[in-house]
């Protein structure tokens, strides 16, 4: 990739996201319960951000807010210098499609094609030209190791290889910011070891924010950075300790 | 671009059948339908399609050809005294009673008393030179191929009409009625046949031929504006046929029936074709999402949702189209009184492509459930 660091390096502390008191309130029925309290955060480039926590911590509403996905009742969030919050619904699309890549938890992959057309398929709205979209979607998929299932259905592929494909989907976006929710849960801990390597190798190479939100332990190891939330609220934002230290400098 | 609406359409074709079948169908249903009514209905006026008259003059207001009153010879006068007319000839219509040789009771049956001359225009398209050569014998008829069973007589064999015997000299086909069965006999013959005593010697109809590249309709205007030789109208050959058949379909209550099941046609057909596809889109929504989420524009979903709809909708038509044109051979050869003229045809599978487009259209809506932020729960 064109946007490939040479050194292993980690967060250039370039501040790509910025959230400042966030707050946001669901309401059903009667019932009004605020999931995100006055919550501010800045996530780095070149880094894998882990945010870990309980399900209902609220932090998969902070992952919709941050990338755009859903708007904060008050607050700020500036992406890439812009802010989303003033963003309309047409442009905060036109946003995701030249910055941002997403991992979900379901693999999301049309059952009709094949890999290499699932990661062509949205490059090519996106106004390259046919042999750029070709080039970049099989390049991808030789990133995350798939190079000689490009062919392959979603149904020929093991659930760890779907994750890849989805992960390569976003890869092909060169995008600034990729946004992962929970990618490892649906998967075995080979395939879980398999898939936040790559995400971190990603974080690395090619200098991208990459934010995951996940409740798995296994992650924590692997993050350059973790935040804990419970009830809306960051409890704490460490350095975890990891098997990996000499690639993962201190903050 | 990937072409996600056609091979998710080829890999999911069983989720797609049912909605390419209800718009094949329900475009299939439309055609026969049109088919059918167009032929029966047309069969009012075989008298005016199957001859080569451009003009016909007849008793003022007629309704439909076979509501004929006699008309005074005078016509015949007038109508070979325009510039633009080049050929006239008398058409007979006399409303009979058929009694065969075998036991099938009365028949109402039609004479057209026509001028069997080689050269004449009325059912020049149906009766071949030596076939109506054969209607200058006394007594000779020629029935429609279709109707020697209810008539129960064969080629050769001999009836009574309105007690006089006739004597069938052959067959044609193309000749069916509407309401009964149509006996082409000369005009001689014809005016044996004719008991009524008022209307001795009158002739039903005078048809005219206009000099080649003049306007039909412009010779009946003109012909139109006076009355000096007797009351009468002058129609084109087109106006009186389509007068004729609007006539019988209105008259019978089968313009309102054939409206209206092509109104339920249509409503079956596209909540089969809706339903479906929004099964469709439902099925894949999770994909939908995640490509909305990647910054993929609802239009451009739209747009894959629509292609569907266009996609079932060509193969529908396709399907129609295919069995349509099997039926109608098979019609034809059994003498179905079958017709579809093209423009009839091409309304038919519009609508039926309309409904798949409706479909589509009812489908898009789903999309709105296609929230990426859904996807993050």
């Amino acid at each position: 990739m064109s946007m490939s660091l040479s050194a292993p390096t980690t967060a250039t502390n370039t501040v790509t996201l910025h959230a400042r008191s966030v707050r946001k309130t669901f309401v059903s029925g009667r019932i009004e319960s605020t999931v995100l309290h006055d919550l501010t955060l800045d996530v780095q480039a070149g880094a894998l951000t882990l945010i870990s926590g309980p399900s209902g911590c609220g932090k998969s509403t902070l992952l919709a807010i941050l990338s755009g996905l859903q708007s904060a009742d008050s607050g700020q969030v500036h992406a890439l210098g812009h802010d989303l919050s003033g963003l309309s619904a047409r442009a905060l699309e036109s946003f995701r499609l030249q910055h941002t890549g997403f991992v979900f938890q379901g693999f999301n992959l049309f059952p009709a094609l094949t890999a290499l057309e699932q990661v062509e398929l949205p490059l090519s709205y996106m106004g390259l030209a046919k042999d750029v979209v070709r080039k970049r979607a099989v390049d991808s998929l030789e990133e995350v190791g798939l190079g000689p299932r490009m062919r392959l259905l979603p149904s020929e592929l093991s659930g760890g290889e779907k994750q890849r494909v989805a992960i390569a989907r976003a890869l092909a976006k060169e995008p600034e910011l990729l946004f992962a929710d929970e990618p490892t849960s649906a998967l075995d801990a080979a395939n879980g070891q398999i898939v936040i390597d790559i995400l971190h190798r990603i974080a690395r190479t090619h200098g991208t924010t990459v934010l995951c939100v996940s409740h798995d332990p296994r992650l924590v190891h692997h993050a350059d950075r973790v935040l804990a939330m419970e009830d809306g609220r960051i409890l704490s934002d460490h350095v975890p300790p990891s098997p990996l230290a000499t690639a993962t400098e201190p903050r | 671009m990937v072409a996600l609406a056609r091979k998710t359409l080829i890999y999911e074709w069983r989720r797609f059948l049912p909605a390419i079948l209800a718009v094949g169908f329900a475009s299939l249903l439309q055609l026969l339908q049109a088919a059918l009514v167009m032929g029966i209905f047309g069969s009012a006026s075989v008298y005016i399609t199957r001859s080569s008259a451009d003009l016909w003059a007849g008793y003022p207001g007629t309704q439909s050809v076979n509501l004929g009153r006699p008309i005074s010879e005078d016509v015949a006068m007038r109508l070979r005294m325009d510039p633009d007319v080049v050929k006239v000839e008398p058409f007979r219509w006399v409303d009979a009673d058929w009694r065969g040789p075998s036991d099938t009771g009365g028949v109402s049956v039609f004479v057209s008393g026509i001028d069997a001359r080689p050269d004449g225009m009325m059912f020049s398209r149906v009766l071949p030179p030596a076939l109506r050569a054969r209607l200058s014998e006394p007594g000779a008829v020629i029935v429609d191929e279709a109707d020697l069973d209810s008539l129960g007589v064969s080629i050769g064999g001999t009836a009574a009409i309105n007690g006089q015997r006739v004597k069938v000299v052959g067959v044609s086909k193309g000749l069916r009625a509407l309401g009964g069965v149509n006996i082409v006999a000369s005009l001689e013959t014809a005016r044996v046949l004719d008991v009524s005593p008022d209307d001795a010697g009158m002739m039903t109809y005078f048809i005219a031929k206009v000099r080649p590249g003049v306007k039909p309709r412009i010779v009946a205007k003109r012909l139109n504006g006076s009355n000096a030789f007797g009351p009468y109208t002058v129609w084109t050959a087109n106006a009186f046929a389509r007068e004729s058949s609007l006539y019988w379909m209105f008259d019978t209550g089968a313009g309102a029936g054939v409206l209206f099941l092509a109104g339920i046609v249509f409503l079956v057909g596209s909540v089969i074709t809706s339903q479906t596809l929004i099964a469709a889109v439902i099925g894949s929504i999770r994909e939908y999402a995640t490509l909305n989420a990647l910054g993929v524009g609802r239009g451009s979903l739209r747009k894959v949702v629509m292609e569907q709809a266009f996609w079932v909708g060509a193969l529908g038509l396709v399907c129609s189209i295919v069995i349509g044109l099997i039926l109608l051979v098979i019609a034809k050869n059994r003498s179905v009184p079958m017709e579809l003229h093209p423009i009839t045809a091409i309304t038919c599978l519009a609508l039926s492509m309309a409904l798949a487009i409706v479909s589509g259209l009812a489908a898009v809506r789903t999309l709105r459930r296609a929230d990426p932020a859904s996807l993050l729960r």
